[in-house]
């Protein structure tokens, strides 16, 4: 029982250590941008593919693609605010929120179109290890891929609060008007915003690989999980994203082992409605909006 | 000479108009193209419905398949398991979606811009995965065909297509009409006023909170309808069809195109992308995944970043160049 309730738990953490990279980003481009990016998801799609080809193609590792597809997805960031989000931008919300989801619908009907529907997978010589530590069982790639999304956030946090630019992105979040007053040329810091997003996205994708299947739809798993911890861990708050994307893996794990296999979605709509009905603000407080 | 009123001008229009779209069936044999003009109606339709709430109040849904699978489900339980016309199905559908509105609406107004597009996606998505789970009530994920009962009008079944044809015009000319009243109410300039700025409305004294719940119910009301019409043309009904995301963004998509927040915006709109996808399946045909989507998307964007009026933004900037150029009349 004790033990049931254990590796549930552990399941769940692992896999929140994921969500918690794409969740990181859709709060990031929030806080900073004031935008909702509806394309979160088909960037971790985008990660995983980047991914696939590269271990199909040159055998190279996903986890060493990392350095491939969080670079190519930083500058994808970059070229994505600097093109096409700096010209929506302003008190309107039709354009920011359909530009964004005109995105997520391009790239995910692309890669249907390119790559067709079916499920890619690697297979690397750590994807079937797994430790067994006092009677639980958990997989190395896994915990692989939830150390170094720790690792990622952990340098986001020291990236955000000791660098110049870190605390310039944190300026213009808190105070968009005010950090332009100070200089803060604001097309800059939403352009390294983007990217670190997306790179971040496109890190879990690569770390994905090993033990997950691509497929043009994937994203949508990971993005509608990141939009209820960013609500749940009040928007364009980091540290809340990231709790609240272990606790949402948590929920979820503990779903699929008392409620039922196919139920993971079932509990993180649970999750979402509750939220809004009870708590609309996040769990650190704040406004809703 | 004599110079007709703008207004004149305008229901002459209108009335050539509809005298051209009560004869097309007359005059269009071909079953394929019925069919395309029966899904431009339908899609108007729910366009409009959509645009209604989305496009006056600015409160972007993406999730009126809620109401579309809730309209088709319960005229098609009353049909099947109780033996009541669709007629009557179709109006308790739309009560019922009107029902099921006030709760969702009251959890999802509670947030605004983004975050209220994205809990009316999961809205619907949980409504979705209610009735693939529930299979006792309504037949899981396999769905269930239509009892085909020959021509029996009652039952909203007819032997041609061009019946539905007339149905599907019938209802969007309603949802149209509708639209024209609100637009010209009191309602419809405090939609306006919730769309353009919530705050600076409800400091004017507009009740947002009620102009919301009051508009969505009258919005979910109308989609509930097109889903019953739907499954009664394709008598199929299955929760991935009735409440598929595709409805709810092409319902968006339509009337942002076309001309968000303008009576013939989801109309004209609809007609552009139905048109497009036609044409692109008679070119590549319909073995490619996701070609459809992709050229949408690409069209939306366009949209937004060159013309967020719409097309009904670019028909009335080239008619007011029009005008200037004419010399004044004495």
């Amino acid at each position: 029982m004790w033990e049931t309730v254990a590796q549930a738990v552990i399941n769940g953490l692992l896999i929140g250590g994921i969500y918690a990279l794409v969740s990181i980003g859709v709060t990031l481009i929030f806080g900073v941008v004031k935008i909702v990016n509806f394309a979160q998801g088909e960037f971790v799609m985008i990660g995983m593919y980047i991914s696939f080809f590269l271990a199909n193609q040159f055998g190279i590792d996903p986890l060493l693609s990392l350095f491939v597809s969080m670079p190519v997805l930083f500058g994808a960031g970059v070229l994505i605010q600097h093109f096409l989000i700096r010209r929506v931008l302003g008190p309107n919300d039709m354009p920011q929120i359909f530009l964004t989801f005109a995105l997520s619908l391009l790239l995910l009907n692309l890669a249907l179109m390119l790559f067709t529907a079916n499920y890619r997978t690697v297979h690397t010589s750590y994807s079937d290890e797994a430790l067994h530590v006092g009677g639980l069982y958990i997989p190395v790639a896994k915990l692989i891929a939830f150390v170094v999304a720790m690792a990622l956030s952990g340098a986001l946090w020291v990236f955000l609060h000791t660098t110049d630019l870190g605390k310039a992105m944190r300026a213009a979040a808190q105070n968009r008007d005010v950090a332009m007053l100070m200089g803060i040329n604001p097309n800059r810091v939403f352009c390294v915003a983007l990217g670190i997003a997306l790179a971040l996205a496109g890190a879990a994708g690569s770390l994905l690989m090993p033990f997950y299947s691509a497929y043009p739809f994937v994203g949508q798993v990971f993005v509608l999980m990141a939009f209820v911890a960013v609500v749940l861990g009040t928007l364009g708050n980091v540290i809340g994203a990231l709790i609240a994307s272990l606790m949402m893996g948590v929920a979820e794990s503990l779903g699929i082992q008392y409620v039922g296999a196919d139920s993971g979605l079932i509990v993180v709509f649970a999750m979402l409605l509750l939220t809004l009905a009870f708590k609309p603000t996040g769990l650190g407080g704040g406004r809703a909006r | 000479m004599i110079t007709l009123g703008i207004r004149t001008r305008s229901l002459v229009l209108l009335a050539i108009g509809i005298a051209v779209l009560i004869a097309l069936p007359l005059v269009v044999k071909s079953s394929f193209a019925i069919d395309i003009l029966i899904r431009i109606l339908l899609f108007a339709f729910i366009g409009t419905a959509w645009n209604l709430m989305g496009g006056y109040a600015k409160q972007l849904s993406l999730g009126h398949a809620a109401y579309f699978g809730l309209g088709a489900y319960t005229s098609t339980i009353l049909q099947i398991d109780f033996g009541i016309s669709p007629w009557i199905g179709m109006v308790a559908g739309g009560v019922v979606a009107m029902l099921a509105s006030l709760p969702i609406g009251w959890l999802c107004f509670r947030l605004r811009g983004p975050y209220f597009t994205i809990a009316t996606i999961a809205t619907a998505q949980a409504l979705m995965l209610t009735f693939l789970k529930f299979r006792d009530f309504a037949w899981g994920a396999e769905g269930t065909t239509i009892p085909n009962l020959g021509s029996a009008p009652l039952m909203m079944q007819f032997e041609t297509k061009a019946a539905y044809y007339y149905v599907g015009l019938g209802l969007l000319a309603a949802a149209l009409a509708i639209t024209y009243l609100i637009e010209r109410s009191w309602m419809g300039y405090y939609l306006v006023a919730i769309g353009e700025d919530e705050d600076a409305a409800e400091a004017i004294g507009v009740n947002a909170p009620r102009m919301k719940r009051d508009i969505y119910m009258i919005s979910s009301f109308l989609t509930a309808l097109a889903g019953t019409f739907y499954t009664q043309y394709i008598y199929f009904i299955d929760p991935a069809t009735a409440f598929s995301f595709s409805i709810s963004i092409e319902a968006a998509l339509v009337s942002i195109v076309g001309g968000i927040g303008t009576l013939w915006g989801p109309v004209i709109g609809t007609v552009l992308l139905e048109t497009t996808s036609t044409l692109l399946q008679s070119w590549l045909g319909s073995s490619i995944g996701g070609v459809q989507l992709t050229v949408y998307s690409l069209i939306l964007m366009a949209v937004i970043l060159w013309r967020p009026t719409g097309l009904m933004g670019m028909i009335s900037e080239a008619w007011q160049r029009y005008i200037s150029r004419k010399p004044a009349r004495a």
